[in-house]
Order: C-alpha cells, then sequence, then structure tokens
C-alpha cells in the first residue's frame, strides 16, 4: 500500500504515525503524511496535485476545519463550505487516480440532536444535527452520502469511522477554538502557573466517551486493513465508560497535580448533554480490543503538553 | 436596496423559468425592473469561475435559482453520485456568488420529493432534515436539502435572508419530455401523442396508484415572483395546491388521455417501479399568506400543456 494521510500534522494523524513507527507499519509500505503545508484541499488543484504526485493507493481522509463549540456556533457557514469543499475535492480525485479506499473521519457530533441513546451506525441520518454546528455537521455527513453514491454509481468501497470525543498528544489546545480536554489541559497548565483557579466553562455535567489518539490510530489502521463495509463504525470506549465533563477535570487536576480552585461558569454553553454511541458493532469485529486506561493516558497527554508547551498548537 | 430589481434566474429555459418569463411578461413585472434569463448556454454553473462571469456580466441584485441537475426516477437510481456532486457544484456556486455580489435576496427551488421517506403526513416545512430521503434519489435529494442548510447557516453568519420554495409535482409547457429521463406527467404527455400519432396503446409505468399533488408551472411562476418580492422568512415555503386536490397517477394519465382526445387502449405496466406512493404536503403556510391564491383547474391545465405539446412538438426538449 502507498497510504496518503490528509491531515497527517493533526492530532489523529500525529498519532497514526507514530502507530505505524512503533511496529503498524507493514513491510514494503509506505506512508505519507500530509498537512496543509503541502496543499490547501479546498482547492481542487491543489488537491489533484498532491494525488499526482504521490499516486497513493489508499487513503485516511483526517483533514478539515475543525473548532470547538464556540467557533462552530459563529460560523456555521463556512465550517459548512470549507469541509464540503474539502472533501468533495479528496474523495473524487482518490475515484479519478484509482485509489482502492480512502476512510475518512466522522464524529458522534454530527449525529441527530433529538434522538434514543445508544445511537448507532444506522442512525447518523435520522433527523437534524444539534443547532451549535449544523455547517459542520451536515458537511461530515455528507462523506457518508458520497461514500454510499460512489459505491452504487461506481463499486468503490469509501467508507469511514465515528469517533467520540479524542484526546491525545499534537492536539489543537487554543482555548478559545480547541476541544473539551485539550482546552482544559491548558487552562489546568496556566491556572497552576499563574496560581489562579482554573475556570471550567459550562456546568460539567454533560456526558462524554472519551477515546485516545493512539488508540484511535490502531484502529484506523484495523479499519484501512480489515474493515469491508461502506456503512461507516463507531470507534469508541463502550457506554459503560462515558465520563461527565467533571470526572475530565478531575483527571486532568490530577494529571497536572493542580492544587488550586476549580470554578465551574454556568453561563457558558455546555453543548450537547449527551451523545452516548454505541461500540457494539466495533465489538462485534474485535472483541478482545484493548483501549489505553483514561487516568494514565490522560496523564501520558498532561506530560506531553508540559514538555512542549512551546510547540504546541495554540 | 434603493432602485427596481435586476433578477437573475438561472434555468431560465427551464420548465419553471420559461413560466416565469411568461408571467413577468404577461403582467408581473414592474416599472424599471430588469428580468435576466440564464440558460447552460450562457455559463456552466458547475463551474465557479463561470459562475463568477455571469454575475459580474449582470449584477443581479435578485437572483430566482432553478438550474440543476434533474432527471426522472430511473436516471436519479443510476447516477446519485453525479446528481449529489453536479448539484451541490451549482448550488454552492450560485449562492456564494450571490452573496459576493450583494445580492438581497436570492429564491432557489427545493422538492418535496427531498423529504424524508419515513414520515407522517402531510409534510410541512418544518420536517425537510427530520430524516433520510428516499433511497431512489438519495444524491439529489441531498443536494436540494443542502440549500436550505447553507440557506440558514448564511443567515446566521451573515444576516442574509436567501430562502427557497418547495413545489411538489411541476407540470407545463417547456418540460424535458424526454421519455426515459423526464418526470411522470411530460412523460406520459408524451407517450400519449406518440400513441395517439402511431395508433398504438399508451404504456403507463408502474401501477398507477401513487399519489402526487400538481402544480401548474404557469401557477408555480406567479407563486415565485410573490416569494420573491413579499416572503421574508428563511425557512422554505411549500408551494402546492392542498391535500384535498392530491391525484393519483391513473387521475392524471384519465386527463392526458382527455387533453387528447386519445381513444386507443392504456396498458399499467407493474413490473415499473411507482417511485414514493405518497408525498402529501400541506400548503396551509402557504394558504396563511395568501388565503385567496387561485390554481389552474388540473384539467385545463393538462389540456394547455398537451395543446402546447402538439402544436410545437419538432421543438420540444426530448
Amino acid at each position: 500500500m502507498r497510504v496518503l494521510v490528509t491531515g497527517g500534522s493533526g492530532l489523529v494523524g500525529r498519532a497514526i504515525e507514530r502507530v505505524v513507527k512503533e511496529g503498524e507499519g507493514r513491510e514494503g509500505e509506505e506512508w505519507i503524511f500530509l498537512s496543509s503545508k503541502d496543499a490547501n484541499l479546498m482547492s481542487a488543484e491543489e488537491t489533484r496535485s498532491v494525488f499526482q504526485k504521490h499516486r497513493p493507493t489508499h487513503v485516511i481522509h483526517l483533514a478539515a476545519m475543525v473548532g470547538g463549540l464556540f467557533r462552530n456556533m459563529r460560523q456555521n457557514l463556512d465550517f459548512w463550505r470549507n469541509n464540503v469543499f474539502i472533501n468533495d475535492n479528496v474523495l473524487q480525485t482518490a475515484h479519478e487516480f484509482g485509489v482502492v479506499k480512502v476512510v475518512s473521519c466522522l464524529s458522534t457530533c454530527i449525529f441527530p440532536d433529538k434522538t434514543t441513546y445508544p445511537i448507532d451506525e444506522t442512525m447518523i441520518h435520522n433527523g437534524p444535527p444539534h443547532e451549535s454546528n449544523f455547517g459542520y455537521a451536515y458537511a461530515k455527513r455528507m462523506i457518508d452520502v458520497h461514500n454510499r453514491a460512489c459505491c452504487q454509481q461506481y463499486g468503490r468501497r469509501y467508507t469511514a469511522v465515528i469517533p467520540t470525543n479524542v484526546f491525545g498528544p499534537h492536539d489543537n489546545f487554543n482555548i478559545e477554538d480547541g476541544h473539551v480536554l485539550p482546552g482544559l489541559i491548558h487552562k489546568t497548565y496556566m491556572a497552576k502557573k499563574e496560581g489562579k483557579a482554573l475556570q471550567v466553562w459550562g456546568s460539567g455535567r454533560p456526558l462524554r466517551q472519551f477515546i485516545y489518539s493512539l488508540d484511535l490510530a490502531r484502529l484506523f489502521l484495523w479499519v484501512l486493513r480489515d474493515y469491508d463495509e461502506v456503512e461507516p463504525i463507531i470507534l469508541s470506549v463502550g457506554e459503560e465508560d462515558e465520563l461527565s465533563i467533571k470526572d475530565a477535570v478531575n483527571a486532568v487536576v490530577e494529571g497536572m497535580e493542580f492544587k488550586g480552585d476549580v470554578i465551574y461558569d454556568t453561563s457558558k454553553a455546555d453543548g450537547q448533554f449527551k451523545k452516548t454511541a454505541s461500540n457494539a458493532k466495533l465489538r462485534k469485529y474485535l472483541p478482545d480490543f484493548k483501549f489505553t486506561p483514561f487516568k494514565a493516558a490522560m496523564k501520558e497527554t498532561c506530560d506531553w503538553f508540559e514538555a512542549n508547551y512551546d510547540i504546541a498548537r495554540k | 436596496m434603493d432602485g427596481p430589481m435586476r433578477v437573475l434566474v438561472t434555468g431560465g429555459s427551464g420548465l419553471v423559468g420559461r413560466a416565469i418569463e411568461r408571467v413577468v411578461k404577461e403582467g408581473e413585472r414592474r416599472e424599471g425592473e430588469e428580468w435576466i434569463f440564464l440558460s447552460s448556454k450562457d455559463a456552466n454553473l458547475v463551474s465557479a469561475e463561470e459562475t463568477r462571469s455571469v454575475f459580474q456580466k449582470h449584477r443581479p441584485t435578485h437572483v430566482i435559482h432553478l438550474a440543476a441537475m434533474v432527471g426522472g426516477l430511473y436516471r436519479n437510481m443510476r447516477q446519485n453520485l453525479d446528481f449529489w456532486r453536479d448539484n451541490v457544484h451549482i448550488n454552492d456556486n450560485v449562492l456564494y456568488m450571490s452573496q459576493e455580489f450583494g445580492v438581497v435576496k436570492v429564491v432557489s427551488c427545493l422538492s418535496t420529493c427531498v423529504f424524508p421517506d419515513k414520515t407522517t403526513y402531510p409534510i410541512d416545512e418544518t420536517m425537510m432534515h427530520n430524516g433520510a430521503p428516499h433511497e431512489s434519489n438519495y444524491g439529489y435529494a441531498y443536494a436540494k436539502r443542502m440549500i436550505d442548510v447553507h440557506n440558514r447557516a448564511c443567515f446566521q453568519q451573515y444576516g442574509l435572508r436567501y430562502t427557497a420554495v418547495i413545489p411538489t409535482n411541476i407540470f407545463g409547457p417547456h418540460d424535458n419530455y424526454n421519455i426515459e429521463d423526464c418526470h411522470v406527467m411530460p412523460g406520459l404527455v408524451h407517450k400519449t401523442y406518440l400513441a395517439k400519432k402511431e395508433g398504438k396503446p399508451l404504456e403507463v409505468w408502474g401501477s398507477g396508484r401513487a399519489l402526487r399533488q400538481f402544480i401548474y408551472s404557469v401557477d408555480l411562476a406567479r407563486l415565485f415572483v410573490w416569494v420573491l418580492r413579499e416572503y421574508d422568512e428563511v425557512e422554505p415555503i411549500i408551494a402546492s395546491v392542498g391535500e384535498e386536490d392530491e391525484l393519483t397517477i391513473k387521475d392524471a394519465v384519465d386527463a392526458v388521455v382527455e387533453g387528447f382526445g386519445f381513444k386507443g387502449e392504456v396498458i399499467y405496466d407493474t413490473s415499473k417501479s411507482d417511485g414514493q406512493i405518497k408525498k402529501t404536503a400541506s400548503n396551509a403556510k402557504l394558504r396563511k399568506y395568501l388565503p385567496d391564491f387561485k390554481f389552474t383547474p388540473f384539467k385545463a391545465a393538462v389540456k394547455e400543456t398537451c395543446d402546447w405539446l402538439a402544436a410545437n412538438y419538432d421543438i420540444i426538449r426530448k
């Protein structure tokens, strides 16, 4: 295989790069990790050029315009348009270049807002997504529509994975724009350094399933090699491992050894209250897959952040 | 904005575009207004550059966006990817250029066929995204739905009040009458014309039991002009006759047969797909705004369409 990884410098891309280097890569395989420096995937021509240059047989498509709750709420049009362009360019160019398989990256945050729980892979399109990020959510959903239509018209078996909340080294730790865990880690680091209280946005009550980027990376490789369905697959710890934001705060506080006050600013939005996803399909395929324990993964991430503060994206 | 409108109509040479052209000419145009009707000859709207050029050339203040890759049931079933991609490109190009060029209002065209397949009836404007569309044309359906997503996001980020109309089954002169590709009414009209001319039976695809609300293109055109001028919501509006005027395909067949005075046999080929069995839409929102709007009676509208096809057979799209 010659595998092109778009969004290769991001949270998940770096994790895949690491697991490939540390033993998951196979004899004769070539892995190319792209970043936005290599190509602006919103441009059809630049996407074409990068495919012409590398001629991949496989693609892991992670590149996207992403942001936390607050940025999404302000810029739904940009999140919709830019992601549709990126996705259409990558998927269409992959098809034109005869790429055998593309594995794209969706998210549980794109599922219907009004729904029963746990959510599963069959439910993605069953209703409108949460109002806070409908632009991003619809753009991601349309990857699945594109995959199904491409299979129906051309027989291609492009597919997608649906992670829950991902965390780990090399994340975007920008406090305004980042997701909940990297935001917490950065803020705890600052609170500790400045001897101030840790201010958490929201009530701490929303529930999430967290998946460590390295675990997700190993699962991406399995999907690329062995998962044959066009229908996407949820990649997550089980429902039994769902945690509140407050649980996550406590793990970060412990991981950073923070001793100060923790204040919850309930004037800030919580986002969706719960997004409980079923990993039954994953467990059907991989009953023995072991996830890294949450506190250990959190400790690794906090340690990485402290050691790499200067170069971390923020 | 100050001054009269300059309205660009994309898809201006199609079924609805020609009807708008006619009603504008026959009295709907106001003093100083300019109406420009584009066709694919003027610009390939799948291309961003060509779309930009046509906006630069005409600098519209308003847009009625009708252009799309469309087809009947059978073509959709075969080419969902093309229907998805081409329509997303067309729609994004038109909506984005409109925003760039300061267009005050865009009225796009959706369809009741994009609504969720599993649903309660009647369907209304709030239900469009409540579930997956019918499997037969999901590429087209999602592309159209995303017009509404774009409109809402554009309003949220920039305050622009772009909106859309949701017609039910449209029919009239200047349709696409290609028997393989076209919609049910033009297909029936063309096939009945040929059956009469060749002295053969009329073969209808499907069982005839499917239910539809039909709207005459000339009535829809008047409603489009009203929406452009007066309808201020971003949420789309269904443009249709009421639920009480829902007909079966067989009713439509009978009206076409009568419209041509066809005397031969009518055969229903039940091996062919019916598509969705019903798509009943509520026009309550329209009636709230326009309680007195009069639709052309169905048989009269069908007769006009049949007469038009017979008189214009050589130039029709087929």
